[in-house]
């Protein structure tokens, strides 16, 4: 199985993290809800469920 | 037709660069950027109610302290989703069929849940390795069995998501190749084989979005328990 090749393995494993942090994070993080419809980028939650994270 | 069937899963290589790193980035490039206007339009909303609404469901369950992990999580999810999805379009690569890549972020992820246990609430976290209301004569086998589990976990999670991947990408090449064989020869068994092969892509997409659910509704799960 192509798969269990070890050649490639460090850099997928490394350059795979590195890219998921640096590109989806910031990604998500931009329609975090907010209550304010001025700071929000999205649109304004009826239901301000608090985000869970500070 | 390709020799054997595993090539599809072999790591891309073109003039010496790894085509897994742009496969990698396309997630990142299949969203919407949110804008400065005060009323997006119908996507950017699907989107973020999406978001939401995953956040919400993962993270209701888990203590307040758990929710500083949020954004990882809820970050992974999506980035699974998009990646398993894209790669059910033809001609693409999925990374995700790569156990290297799965357990880049299954074993940092549980290691991190671990660790935090130890550090939090030690007893806490041993205390799991011995369930409720065990016989005496049992205690030693079953620690041992327990202890074997929790650090199979990691290994459960990268290998379920490489696993459930490659069968069902193994599967779509094994019946379209049937189907493309007997199409000249026996074209009735060539239409059924092909609605075979449809119902299979409908699966398929199923399971690329459930996989992705899993891995990360498993991870919260080991968060919940050493939180």
């Amino acid at each position: 199985m192509p798969q269990l090749n070890p050649g490639p393995w460090l850099l997928i494993w490394l350059s795979s993290w590195l890219i998921f942090l640096l590109t989806i994070p910031p990604l998500v993080i931009m329609f975090k809800p907010t209550n304010s419809p001025i700071k929000s980028l999205t649109h304004f939650l009826p239901d301000p469920w608090y985000w869970p994270w500070p | 037709m390709a020799l054997n069937f595993f090539d599809q899963f072999m790591t891309p290589i073109y003039m010496g660069i790894p085509l897994i790193t742009l496969a990698t980035l396309m997630p990142r490039l299949t969203f919407l950027q949110p804008t400065s206007q005060w009323t997006t339009s119908r996507f950017s909303t699907l989107q973020s109610q999406l978001l939401n609404s995953s956040t919400y469901q993962l993270f209701a369950p888990l203590s307040p302290k758990s929710h500083h992990w949020a954004l990882l999580i809820v970050s992974l999810m999506i980035f699974l989703i998009t990646i398993n999805l894209l790669g059910l379009l033809p001609y693409t690569f999925t990374p995700t069929t790569q156990l290297s890549f799965n357990m880049a972020f299954a074993l940092p992820a549980w290691l991190a849940t671990v660790i935090i246990g130890l550090r939090t609430q030690p007893t806490h976290a041993f205390a799991h390795l011995l369930p409720e209301s065990t016989p005496p004569l049992l205690i030693p086998i079953l620690i041992i069995i327990e202890t074997i589990s929790l650090l199979i976990r990691p290994l459960a999670l990268g290998v379920r998501l490489t696993a459930n991947l490659t069968a069902g990408h193994l599967l779509i090449q094994l019946i379209s190749t049937a189907m493309f064989t007997m199409i000249h020869t026996i074209p009735l068994m060539a239409m059924l084989t092909g609605t075979l092969l449809l119902l299979l892509s409908i699966l398929e997409i199923a399971v690329a979005m459930i996989q992705a659910y899993v891995f990360v509704l498993l991870l919260s799960l080991y968060l919940q328990e050493n939180m």
